[in-house]
């Protein structure tokens, strides 16, 4: 399946781009993505998967988008 | 007493003098300082009713125990007075040397009163104080009041100081202070305008008095630093605040077209990847180690200081899609030092009215130079349409009629800070519930509300949330007089500061103790509101109308079709009101009073309303 990752604010240095289509196979599930944008596993991050938040656990579907961000706080 | 002055330096303008006056230890544990102080001067010396631009009412400027101590972030001073756009008690803060200048000279805090006969700057050091003429400077926009200042005093000064737009009585004109910085949305800049006050300038000599002066500087410059490699590990300072827009974007919660939308497909032209790319130097306030201030060049070559609030409310909320154009209008807004928000609002309201008929005139979403001319119409309050936009946008809604004022983005007349709540009800609460209009700074919840509840609920939870952190943000940073930043970006430990508070002051303060205090706070703001609003209900707690509105949802997009919903966003607001001890109103019942410490403050309000 075709997903769009979009990475926000400094997530986006770490991982070395911005947002970009990738393949997946299987049954991936949002937390899949984290590895593959390189977001350290003890930065909390916000998912959401077209718009709406979900969990690691959320499975994906073919054209999803998904975004991840550090969690912000309004300034 | 340590950790205080313990003197407040009191102006009148209208007949030049001054005095110095002293307050007891029992009124520093009570109210701290910044807001504490400034909400307690104004409720005591403030007649209900008085004209904020008249020489009633009176400018306070506020320091905190911590505040001008090298720690985490404490270059900061609040701002006070009556509002002339919410008409009861408004304030602001912002990164100024008047933070460590002005306790170096000996104070806490600065009350002025009265009316200038002409221009004038005021001059304070330690114990002197000069009424100079300010004619020189009078006309001329904040930049280059600022260097005037330098040029006379050296950089070393702490500066206040405003531009036409405060002289011009703009009301949501605004206090600025080091080239980059503003403070008091609510019209704190159009106080000093009215008072023909167009600079404070404050140098100080004397040590700020600490209990351990020791430990506090082995806690603060160390802590300084570790703040400073927790930006550079976390990388937040790259975009600031901006990172934040792209993410609005994503989530349906930027404000686009005077908030009609809640996304736009160009919103990455102005997102904070293209502003770091813009990058021309950065800027701080005073102890700061994680400067947020991201400078570029504007359209005409001129330096601006872009943060997310002014791209996205004079960017996307007007369909302006360029960077350098934004910037252009942001340095307007500076230089005639007139909030980037409420301005941002004031001309997308305009253009909204326009669209829908309510009004005649010549401004299209999209227009940046035409935005560019109606600024400088606003801070010159040149002619109608010049002084309609001066006045902010509840003001004309009401000039315009045609239901219009459902659409005017802003709560007990403040705008609506850049967080399109069209279907975020629990940050459409902090906004209804925000204590002196519709500030983000009492409290944000977004990322709470999507990410450990749902959007769709309306459960006391969110209000919990709002409560929880209107004590930290507008409760805690704002009496102790410190950058939340540290806290709310990097995760800076909240149990540092009753640490440097222990520090300076001797006592042996919780956060607890924290808390209490910020629900003095606030309750005491409510009673200023009830105070000049004695017919006041809850609706005044209730966020613009064309949130409600089923027309006005999104049509595509994650909150398709949804729009907030009025009878449970009340229930949310109960749920508030309960967790607060408020009446239904939205006042602090006596009781509440008693248990703050508050019963003659109550007592006073009862001559104008009653409580419950």
């Amino acid at each position: 399946m075709r997903i769009t990752i979009k990475l926000i604010g400094p997530l986006i240095y770490a991982a070395g781009f911005s947002e970009k289509e990738i393949s997946l196979s299987g049954s991936p599930t949002a937390g899949d993505l984290l590895a593959r944008a390189k977001v350290d596993k003890k930065r909390p991050v916000i998912i959401t998967r077209n718009g709406r938040a979900v969990t690691a656990a959320d499975a994906l579907r073919d054209g999803d988008r998904v975004v991840i961000a550090p969690i912000y706080s309004g300034g | 007493m340590k950790g205080w002055t313990g003197n407040i330096l009191r102006v009148n303008l209208t007949n030049s003098t001054y005095k110095k006056e002293t307050f007891t230890e029992e009124f520093a544990k009570k109210w701290v300082g910044g807001r504490g102080f400034a909400v307690k001067f104004l409720y005591d010396e403030l007649k209900p009713g008085i004209d904020p631009l008249g020489p009633e009412n009176k400018l306070v400027v506020a320091l905190g125990p911590i505040a001008g101590i090298p720690a985490p972030n404490t270059g900061k001073a609040v701002v006070a007075a009556k509002s002339p756009m919410t008409g009861f008690y408004g304030d602001g803060n912002l990164g100024t040397r008047v933070s460590e200048q002005l306790r170096k000279a000996g104070y806490d805090a600065l009350i002025v009163e009265g009316k200038a006969a002409r221009p004038t700057m005021l001059y304070i050091e330690d114990d002197k104080v000069e009424f100079l003429p300010a004619g020189e400077i009078w006309g001329k926009g904040t930049y280059a009041a600022n260097d005037w200042i330098y040029a006379k005093y050296g950089k070393g000064v702490g500066v206040l100081n405003i531009g036409q737009g405060g002289e011009n009585m703009v009301r949501y004109a605004v206090v600025r202070s080091l080239e980059g910085r503003a403070g008091g949305r609510p019209g704190m800049g159009a106080v000093m305008g009215s008072k023909l006050l167009k600079a404070i300038v404050v140098k100080g000599t004397r040590p700020i008095p600490q209990a351990d002066p020791e430990a506090m500087k082995a806690l603060g410059t160390g802590d300084l630093k570790t703040v400073h490699e927790l930006d550079k590990k976390s990388g937040w300072s790259v975009q600031s605040t901006n990172g934040v827009l792209a993410w609005c974007n994503e989530v349906a919660g930027l404000p686009v077209r005077n908030f009609r939308k809640t996304s736009h497909a160009d919103a990455w032209k102005i997102d904070g990847e293209r502003l770091n790319d813009a990058r021309v130097a950065t800027y701080g306030c005073p102890n700061c180690t994680m400067r947020c201030g991201i400078t570029i060049h504007d359209k005409e070559g001129r330096e601006s200081e872009l943060d997310y609030e002014n791209v996205a409310l004079l960017g996307s909320n007007l369909e302006i899609f360029d960077l350098d154009q934004v910037g252009s209008l942001n340095y307007l807004c500076d230089e005639y030092g007139i909030d980037t928000m409420s301005a941002g609002c004031a001309l997308s309201f305009y253009a909204d009215a326009i669209d829908h008929g309510a009004a005649d005139g010549n401004f299209k979403f999209g227009d940046a130079e035409r935005a560019k001319e109606l600024l400088g119409l606003a801070a010159r309050r040149e002619g109608k349409v010049g002084n309609l936009l001066a006045d902010g946008s509840l003001r004309m809604a009401r000039e315009f009629g045609h239901n219009s004022e459902a659409y005017a983005m802003q709560v007990k007349g403040l705008d609506v800070a850049a967080y399109n709540c069209k279907f975020i009800p629990g940050q459409a609460l902090s906004f209804g519930v925000a204590p002196i209009g519709a500030h983000h700074r009492e409290a944000w919840i977004i990322t709470f509300e999507l990410k450990n509840t749902t959007r769709e609920s309306y459960g006391p939870e969110k209000a919990a949330k709002v409560i929880e952190l209107q004590r930290i943000r507008g409760g805690m940073f704002e009496f102790m007089v410190a950058c939340r930043f540290p806290w709310i970006e990097l995760g800076w430990s909240l149990d540092n500061y009753p640490k440097y508070f222990n520090a300076v002051t001797g006592l042996n303060w919780t956060l607890d103790d924290m808390w209490k205090t910020a629900d003095r706070i606030y309750a005491l703001i409510k009673l200023h509101y009830l105070r000049e609003f004695p017919q006041a209900t809850r609706k005044g707690d209730y966020p613009p109308a064309v949130w409600f509105d089923p027309a006005n949802a999104d049509t595509e997009g994650p909150i398709a079709g949804k729009h907030l919903e009025i009878d449970k966003y009340d229930g949310l607001l109960q749920h508030y009101y309960d967790q607060r001890g408020y009446d239904k109103r939205g006042i602090p019942t006596r009781s509440l009073l008693e248990k703050l410490g508050l019963s003659s403050e109550g007592v006073a309000a009862e001559k104008y309303a009653k409580l419950s």
